[in-house]
């Protein structure tokens, strides 16, 4: 009598990573978030891909979700009831006012609905256009976020140094980039933020 | 894109009318209608009706893991690959609780144990809660194993404390199983608030309105010289009844029968509870004569 007594086949974080690449191309591809300097959404963009994952797929609730990504469960709310369609004409120009929604939520809410409708979600592979990424240069945003998942901020230097061990951002050492940061570092977005800084000056 | 079919598309596609042995008398109860030198015929199933998805209800102490397990075991032992997906006791119970089961029915154990896949989501929480990881543990197991029937014992754990999910739940276990091609049994759990002879399990209606059918299990303690007089046995004795509730793919027998547990744990179905009381009724009331007298 064969005994299975762990998950096989399907992974939540890559069906997250989906809904989080989908979310970029329905902005436009990184290079535009970067145009209009909303790299600091990717964070919030990668939470808010989660809790749509976790919501729909894992089926979590609020209490959970906000366990397992150390949010409150009013965000978690807020991202799964995001009304997408007015988040979809807010971002196509078609909306004058900012909507009252949560922004990353209603993305993450239309990238899932697209993989869903269009099969991809379940697919084995994930399709993550890294080399459009790293052409546009700005792949160590998303390296960065994946090394640093699970870790709790505000964060040290020490912390960010043991995650982020031998990498290599636009040529330079990530020790030389996190000598030159202030600490503690508040959150994923400030951590995105100041290494941009560095890397411009 | 959304399609339609003409009917007569299906016919490739529709199931054949055969049963599934479940190694209890329930195999007689499922029938289908046939036309023989211009006659209407009654035949029954054999079993519970290929690629049916079956609900198995009833309080605490029934008897469904029981059932279940005496339907792995008779499947295992005729050589078809069986899933069982212990939401409930862990899985070194189950092989207990099948061997023993084994030996009581006389099947060959090595068969069985050969035969049976078991997922064990009593000690994973992943497994337990989140449907999608067990879905795919479990086609994992399809695939590879070759699975034709499964058994989720209980369905009601996979939704115990988000019962606003139970028809969401369901409803995907239920069309995974169908995708697969799979002959089912869905163990649910009833609670003590809900009418014990119904088909209603917790979570509302969620397991029994989206499956094919409905077993109930029930069991009623002898508590008074009525239910003495009534039954035939004894005061503080259990009698237990099974019933199919419905099923919408064949005919079945409506009546409600008693069963018993065997001390060997298998399910022995004895007669229509009418039958039974026609036939055991007459021996309590002479019993309760002879009380009355010596009162």
């Amino acid at each position: 009598m064969e005994v299975i007594a762990k998950p096989k086949g399907g992974n939540i974080d890559k069906m997250a990573e989906k809904v989080f690449m989908e979310s970029i191309n329905l902005l436009g591809g990184l290079k535009k978030l970067v145009e209009y300097r909303n790299l600091t959404w990717l964070p919030s963009l990668a939470e808010a891909a989660y809790v749509i994952v976790l919501k729909n797929e894992a089926f979590k609730t609020y209490g959970e979700i906000a366990k397992e990504l150390g949010i409150t469960e009013q965000t978690a709310r807020n991202v799964a009831t995001a009304d997408e369609e007015k988040v979809k004409e807010y971002i196509e120009g078609r909306l004058e006012e900012k909507p009252n929604e949560h922004i990353a939520g209603g993305i993450a809410k239309l990238a899932y609905r697209k993989l869903k409708e269009e099969g991809r979600l379940e697919e084995e592979e994930v399709v993550i256009r890294h080399d459009e990424i790293e052409v546009l240069g700005i792949d160590w945003a998303v390296h960065v976020l994946v090394r640093i998942k699970g870790l709790d901020f505000p964060v040290g230097k020490e912390q960010l140094a043991e995650r982020l061990e031998g990498m290599v951002i636009k040529g330079k050492n990530v020790e030389e980039i996190l000598d030159k940061l202030e600490y503690p570092v508040k959150s994923p977005a400030e951590l995105l933020h100041k290494i941009k800084l560095s890397l411009e000056e | 894109m959304a399609r339609y079919y003409e009917l007569r598309e299906l016919e490739s596609k529709a199931p054949k009318l055969f049963g599934i042995p479940t190694g209890t008398k329930l195999d007689e109860m499922f029938f289908k209608i046939e036309e023989e030198d211009g006659k209407f015929v009654k035949k029954p199933l054999g079993g519970l009706p290929y690629l049916s998805i079956m609900n198995l209800t009833g309080v605490p102490d029934s008897g469904k893991s029981v059932l279940a397990e005496q339907f792995a075991v008779t499947q295992a032992n005729a050589g078809y690959r069986v899933l069982f997906v212990t939401v409930e006791s862990p899985a070194n119970f189950l092989y207990t609780a099948l061997k023993h089961k084994s030996e009581a029915m006389g099947a060959d154990f090595s068969k069985v144990e050969e035969n049976i896949v078991v997922i064990d989501a009593s000690e994973s929480d992943e497994l337990r809660e989140n449907p999608k990881a067990l879905l795919d543990t479990m086609a994992y197991a399809i695939r590879e194993k070759k699975v034709t029937n499964v058994i989720i014992d209980s369905i009601t754990g996979l939704y115990e404390h988000k019962e606003m999910m139970a028809r969401q739940i369901v409803r995907q276990f239920f069309n995974f199983l169908k995708k697969w091609r799979q002959t089912g049994i869905f163990v649910s759990q009833k609670r003590s608030a809900q009418a014990s002879e119904s088909a209603e399990a917790a979570g509302g209606l969620a397991v029994a309105h989206i499956v094919d059918g409905t077993i109930v299990l029930d069991k009623k303690l002898v508590e008074t010289r009525w239910d003495v007089s009534l039954y035939g046995l004894p005061i503080g004795s259990v009698l237990r009844t099974i019933r199919i509730d419905g099923c919408r793919l064949c005919g079945h027998d409506s009546r409600t029968w008693v069963f018993e547990i065997t001390e060997f744990g298998t399910i022995d179905i004895i007669a229509p509870l009418s039958e039974f009381i026609k036939r055991r009724g007459r021996i309590g009331e002479e019993k309760q004569e002879k009380i009355e007298e010596v009162e």
